[in-house]
């Protein structure tokens, strides 16, 4: 009972914080957005999970519009990333959405002024995605769709640029099983993507993936992020 | 799993079950039931036709679906029930679309083709009132039966779902019952896989994958059967994993006796021990024959030179197909 509680409670955050996202993007103001994070309404075990949930695009305001983290956010999202580094057997989507948070943190502490620091953190491969069947490849796509921004260069980024193809199939294929968040992830990332076949109609397909699941915070998420990605900064 | 194995576990199903296609008293009725008479038999003999073409004579599936154009044929009393069909109903078209099936396996009735050439003639045949891709049918059906077509096939094909090239997440079973049929009729039954347009073909090979597969998934196994036919209809094929893996979800659908449902809902009501023939024939005998129908396609476009077999690569990732 008490976990089933837990994971509601886990849940409701994770759509709580997305709303928060959501309004940013669409604001352009993270501070009247929401404050899911800093207004104590969630337990900070919870609110570090949901932001493990989220992952890097808990910063994707101050990504995709170049404002700065709201500091009491920036907080929670750092105990986040030291609180949960991902154990040795961890998945590669773990290991992944881990790297990606430790990279935003950095991102979002460096002054835009000063020259990038080192990357203490090396990149993990993405072996596990060579010869992938699309179906697969687009379903960890779209779990990894923070790492989706413009001008990201990573060894995920490369398998995606590598098969839009097979990335738009994936796309039609989510919209056929109404798996809505999956559409929307891998449509963001097509809208990064040269090569996808112009019969996809992926425009249309978001309009379409809005109207059917874009009731869902994490649904809107993706899709507002694919609407900033044609004038986001490069990173 | 081995495709001509569905092909042939299928053609043996419907062999036994044969007499399931034959036409009844009914068959002439002014009341009769056209879904149920002439449509199954011109799918027999529509299938039967192709696999004709697909295998070699002395190849025992070949002397199988001989056998059956001949029982087909005998059926319609050596094609003299078409015109009988056609003075109870002048401007219906598919007395002259099951006859194509036959006029294609090479059964004629010049009587008969005489006659329909009189009525295609009229204005009111050119205007009858039909879907997009029944028009396209019907063209055909005109010239395989040696009669002008009506009208312009390039122009009716614009008109149908698959000819618009549509976004492909908006596919649904209409729209994949309609294209499939569209490249049925483009390419005479995977007759001329060069009857598909470039465009078309590309479009196909971008996004067969994502429709085969959901298909699979819902277990719509005559849909699916339908789009594996379309797969081996083209100038290119799509790429061997796709249709490794579909064929493998088709076999495993397959029962002993060689049917295969049309859909899923016909396995939940077999239950968990289904037995060797348990579905009802016409909850069965489409599929099965679009799985027949399909495999012979499949098998032939195998054994086609590998120039153009690897020219498939080029429908890969974007690039120009």
């Amino acid at each position: 009972m008490e976990q089933s509680s837990t994971s509601a409670l886990l849940q409701g955050t994770v759509l709580d914080l997305a709303s928060d996202v959501v309004s940013a993007l669409r604001s352009g103001d993270h501070v009247r957005a929401g404050s899911t994070l800093t207004g104590g309404g969630a337990g900070e075990g919870v609110a570090r999970a949901a932001v493990r949930v989220l992952g890097a695009d808990t910063l994707l305001p101050s990504v995709l519009l170049r404002i700065p983290p709201d500091p009491g956010q920036l907080a929670v999202f750092k105990d986040a990333v030291a609180a949960h580094p991902p154990r040795d057997e961890a998945a590669p989507t773990v290991v992944w959405s881990h790297w990606a948070m430790t990279r935003a943190l950095r991102r979002a502490e460096q002054p835009l002024t000063t020259p990038p620091a080192d990357e203490p953190d090396a990149e993990p491969d993405a072996r596990w995605l060579d010869g992938a069947g699309w179906q697969f490849l687009t379903h960890q796509l779209a779990v990894l769709a923070p790492l989706a921004l413009p001008g990201e260069e990573c060894a995920v980024t490369r398998v995606a640029r590598s098969r839009p193809v097979d990335v738009a199939r994936g796309f039609v294929r989510a919209v056929r099983r109404r798996d809505w968040q999956q559409a929307a992830g891998a449509g963001r990332w097509l809208t990064l993507l040269d090569g996808v076949p112009d019969t996809l109609g992926l425009e249309a397909g978001l309009d379409f993936v809005r109207l059917m699941g874009g009731s869902d915070p994490r649904v809107a998420l993706q899709l507002e992020a694919a609407r900033l990605m044609p004038a986001g900064v490069l990173l | 799993m081995n495709v001509r194995e569905i092909e042939a576990a299928a053609l043996d199903w419907v062999w036994a079950h044969r007499d399931r296609f034959a036409l009844g008293d009914d068959a002439l009725a002014a009341d009769g039931q056209v879904n149920r008479t002439w449509k199954p038999l011109g799918e027999l003999t529509q299938v039967c036709a192709s696999v004709a073409r697909c295998t070699p004579p002395g190849d025992p599936l070949h002397t199988r679906v001989c056998e059956l154009l001949d029982f087909a044929w005998q059926q319609t009393h050596r094609g003299e029930l078409f015109p009988l069909m056609q003075t109870l109903e002048p401007f219906a078209t598919y007395p002259l679309e099951v006859y194509a099936a036959f006029a294609s396996a090479g059964l004629r009735h010049p009587g008969y083709e005489a006659s329909a050439a009189v009525l295609t003639r009229t204005r009111g045949w050119r205007l009858t009132e039909q879907y997009p891709t029944r028009r396209l049918g019907v063209l055909e059906a005109e010239r395989r039966s040696g009669i002008d077509p009506h009208g312009d096939v390039p122009r009716a094909l614009g008109r149908t779902w698959l000819g618009g090239l549509p976004e492909p997440w908006t596919f649904e079973r209409a729209a994949g019952y309609a294209l499939t049929h569209v490249v049925f009729h483009l390419t005479d039954w995977g007759r001329t896989t060069r009857g598909v347009p470039a465009d078309l073909a590309d479009y196909l090979l971008h996004w067969l994958p994502p429709w085969l597969d959901t298909c699979l998934d819902a277990r719509m196994w005559d849909l699916s059967c339908e789009l594996l036919a379309v797969a081996a209809s083209l100038p290119r094929p799509p790429e061997p994993a796709v249709l490794k893996d579909a064929w493998q979800r088709v076999a495993a659908a397959q029962t002993t006796s060689g049917a295969i449902p049309e859909e899923g809902a016909a396995q939940d009501a077999a239950g968990a021990d289904p037995g060797e023939d348990p579905y009802d024939f016409t909850d069965c005998y489409h599929s099965t024959l679009m799985a027949a129908f399909a495999a012979a396609l499949a098998t032939a476009a195998a054994a086609r030179p590998p120039d153009v077999r690897h020219a498939a690569r080029h429908a890969g990732q974007g690039a120009p197909g």
